[in-house]
């Protein structure tokens, strides 16, 4: 097996599983070193080839593998030769980092910006206008809304983004 | 092999090295050598052997009118569990756009408020 020591990392398991499903899990943690056709991988695995070609496809759609393919000069057939592409799994994430970097930066500003009111029965938060239009009761239950603080929220964002602005050397501007 | 194995086979001066480029993020190699305080030659090799190991990465440029490279941590060497909270992955991994009002998002952070820190 290839790109072990990447496999080792419970971060990129849980990468690969998120983008190809349980199903697809046997063929995503288990890339063979060199080039391998979807039949061979159903049969090692023993999946469905339906499964073991949705997971790769996923795969090349994320950069982690490509194909190429070959005819078979008797039956005419296309056959598909996989070559997997771990080696941008770091790429892949780096970029994820700075996606979520982004999207808690923007909610920090709303979450810094806006009023909560919550119902503790549902576990509903309602901005301070909606809370206003319900009369402060919750529209689900009748319970009273109770001004809710998200300082911890907000501490626990400035704190990710922090870390995530060292880690990819973002320089803070504004 | 993993990022902590390869460190423990790099030399002291290759170390040292890495240790330079991740504190700043990235530096011309004509700047390594000098803040590292050994020869140019010397600097090439350690820059060499880092990217060889794959914990840099290193590419050509131009750099005050001379061409040298830039050395900067590669992406491997990254810290991927801040794409964690608690034992939540980041929601938007396979999504197409971010939506930081997203429920899945809010989740995540909570996650991270309560049980992270």
């Amino acid at each position: 097996m290839a790109f072990e020591d990447l496999l080792n990392d419970p971060v990129i398991q849980k990468y690969l599983h998120e983008l190809v499903g349980p199903t697809g899990m046997p063929v995503a943690a288990a890339p063979p070193d060199g080039e391998v056709t979807d039949e061979e991988l159903a049969e090692e695995l023993g999946l469905e080839l339906n499964d073991v070609r949705r997971a790769l496809f996923i795969l090349y759609e994320n950069d982690l593998a490509e194909y190429r393919r070959v005819r078979d000069e008797d039956s005419g057939w296309l056959t598909y030769l996989w070559t997997f592409h771990y080696e941008n799994i770091p790429e892949n994430l780096e970029e994820e980092m700075y996606r979520l970097l982004t999207a808690i930066e923007d909610r920090e500003e709303y979450e810094r910006t806006h009023e909560f009111y919550l119902c503790e029965v549902c576990s509903i938060r309602f901005e301070f206008g909606e809370a206003m239009d319900f009369g402060f009761e919750c529209p689900e239950c009748g319970s009273p809304l109770d001004a809710m603080e998200n300082d911890r929220l907000i501490d626990a964002m400035e704190r990710r983004a922090d870390e995530l602005r060292d880690e990819l050397n973002v320089d803070v501007t504004g | 092999m993993s990022v902590s194995e390869l460190e423990a086979d790099l030399s002291e001066d290759e170390q040292a090295g890495l240790e330079l480029i991740r504190e700043t993020g990235g530096i011309h190699q004509s700047d390594f050598w000098k803040e590292l305080d050994v020869s140019s030659r010397k600097g090439s090799r350690i820059a060499e052997a880092l990217e060889e190991s794959g914990l840099i990465k290193r590419e050509d440029t131009v750099y005050d009118g001379h061409n040298t490279f830039y050395l900067e941590p590669a992406a491997r060497d990254l810290d991927f569990s801040l794409l964690m909270a608690g034992d939540m992955l980041s929601p938007f991994i396979g999504e197409e756009e971010v939506d930081g009002q997203s429920d899945a998002f809010s989740q995540w952070l909570m996650n991270l408020a309560y049980e992270e820190y």
